[in-house]
């Protein structure tokens, strides 16, 4: 028998698409960060690995086609667009819920909650930060590359933006991950939960110190 | 050993029945007593020093749930927590936020549970087409009985509901313990309710589909049931009717 149409089982698609975008949406920000990181190994990694990104192999002159990566960045912003427009429904939007939630939380003190607390901030930060970095690398794809990426980060001011949405991503993305995890039910014991929970502060951790290394890094070629 | 400490207990008062009376803090003195719990100690703070002092207990062994409150942050039974847990021998006692307060540590969850059981149908369904009373009752295949005996464990204490911040902020969401009982009814075989009649009562945002997997109830449920593993379940089941 099937479930009819209604509200209700539209909660459950819901759901799963907000899992399902999350993941998609760690799994490139990680892969994101690892290529980028490329300029850590020097300007002629980055180099090619920018070329690659713009598939300049597959172009007679070799320059590649830069609108590759705003195709990318135009198809995670709706990837984002549909995760937050469901996980927004999640968040404490009204004031008696706000009230609800820090009357809670000032009287019970619960580590896992803190850190949803956390998730949604990021989520929030995220939001607000993420379209100008997309408009940056979207409207300008040719400029990806040692020289131009520096230019941008170092000289137009962009770190600004780029280092509290490193650690907001890093830190967004991995709860994340644990949280959908341990949602479908990745965690058969409470043993498995604390090991998943040490894997996903090691990411965190991991992921911005290549970050934060790889900003680093651009500052010669300024 | 920590015999003959003297413990502080900060408690929160406040009669809703009493006109003009505000929620206040008051502190108590006590003398420790060896294997002292926190439910032994209100009773002797009601007997010798305060009789005005509201408190619920009935069976003293973590069996009735009705203890349940917050000590030092952490809501659980007043009477499975000894005092000796605490070093500094101070002791904040705060009523289960959530619930309908009766007065100071005293809240109404006979009232939630009420409500919850009637909303979600938690009782046994059987399939009334198939009614013999001549008939002897199939008998359960044991490792069904144990499984269900697992999430019979609940007490209705009233802790999951309070340590669960998404049940704070959505009034309708059925928190754990109605998860927990669905989730009973539905190993049952002689439950006739099938996956989709689930659905429609846990289907939603205010069922399996609302829960943020925030654990406040699997980290503090008293009787350690698995409310991790089984709203993961729900989840995955209600998940598997859909598609």
């Amino acid at each position: 028998m099937a479930i009819t149409k209604t509200i209700k089982n539209c909660s459950g698609w819901l759901d799963m698409s907000q899992s399902v975008s999350g993941v998609i949406l760690a799994v490139f920000l990680w892969t994101h960060l690892i290529l980028v990181s490329s300029i850590l190994l020097g300007a002629d990694a980055m180099t090619w690995v920018a070329g690659m990104m713009e598939l300049n192999f597959l172009s007679a002159d070799g320059h590649g086609y830069p609108w590759v990566v705003s195709i990318i960045a135009i198809a995670i912003a709706s990837l984002v667009l549909v995760h937050v427009l469901i996980a927004v429904q999640k968040l404490p939007l009204s004031l008696r819920q706000q009230i609800a939630l820090r009357k809670q939380m000032s009287s019970i003190s619960h580590g896992d909650t803190k850190l949803w607390v956390w998730q949604a901030i990021t989520g929030v930060g995220i939001l607000l930060m993420l379209p100008v970095h997309l408009w940056l690398i979207g409207s300008a794809p040719e400029t990806i590359g040692p020289s131009g990426s520096a230019a941008r980060i170092w000289n137009d001011g962009v770190w600004m933006l780029y280092m509290p949405l490193l650690l907001c991503v890093e830190l967004h993305a991995a709860i994340g991950v644990y949280r959908v995890a341990i949602k479908w039910g990745a965690a058969r014991d409470l043993n498995t939960r604390e090991r998943m929970k040490k894997i996903k502060t090691i990411v965190s951790v991991i992921f911005v110190v290549i970050g934060m290394a790889s900003l680093l890094a651009f500052l010669p070629h300024a | 050993m920590s015999q003959g400490r003297t413990l502080t207990f900060n408690i929160f008062r406040y009669d809703p029945q009493e006109p003009g009376d505000k929620p206040k803090m008051v502190k108590y003195q006590l003398e420790e007593a060896p294997g002292m719990t926190v439910f032994i100690a209100l009773n002797m703070l009601r007997e010798h020093q305060d009789t005005s002092l509201q408190f619920d207990f009935v069976c003293r062994a973590g069996i009735c749930g009705s203890c349940a409150m917050v000590i030092n942050g952490f809501p659980t039974l007043a009477c499975r927590t000894l005092t000796s847990k605490y070093p500094k021998g101070e002791i904040t006692l705060m009523p289960l936020p959530g619930f309908e307060l009766i007065g100071d540590l005293s809240v109404n969850t006979g009232k939630f549970m009420r409500e919850l059981a009637e909303r979600l149908k938690l009782w046994l369904q059987p399939n009334l087409d198939d009614v013999d009373v001549h008939r002897l009752e199939a008998p359960m295949a044991p490792e069904e009985a144990a499984k269900l005996y697992e999430l019979e464990r609940c007490v209705e204490c009233g802790v999951c509901v309070s340590a669960c911040a998404t049940k704070q902020m959505r009034d309708s969401f059925v928190g754990a313990v109605g998860m927990m009982k669905i989730a009973r009814f539905e190993l049952d075989s002689r439950d006739e309710r099938t996956v989709e009649d689930f659905y429609h009562v846990i289907g939603n945002q205010d069922g399996v589909f609302g829960c943020m997997t925030l654990l406040g109830c699997q980290d503090n449920c008293p009787k350690d049931l698995p409310h991790m593993q089984q709203i993961a379940y729900l989840r995955r089941k209600m998940a598997g009717a859909l598609v």
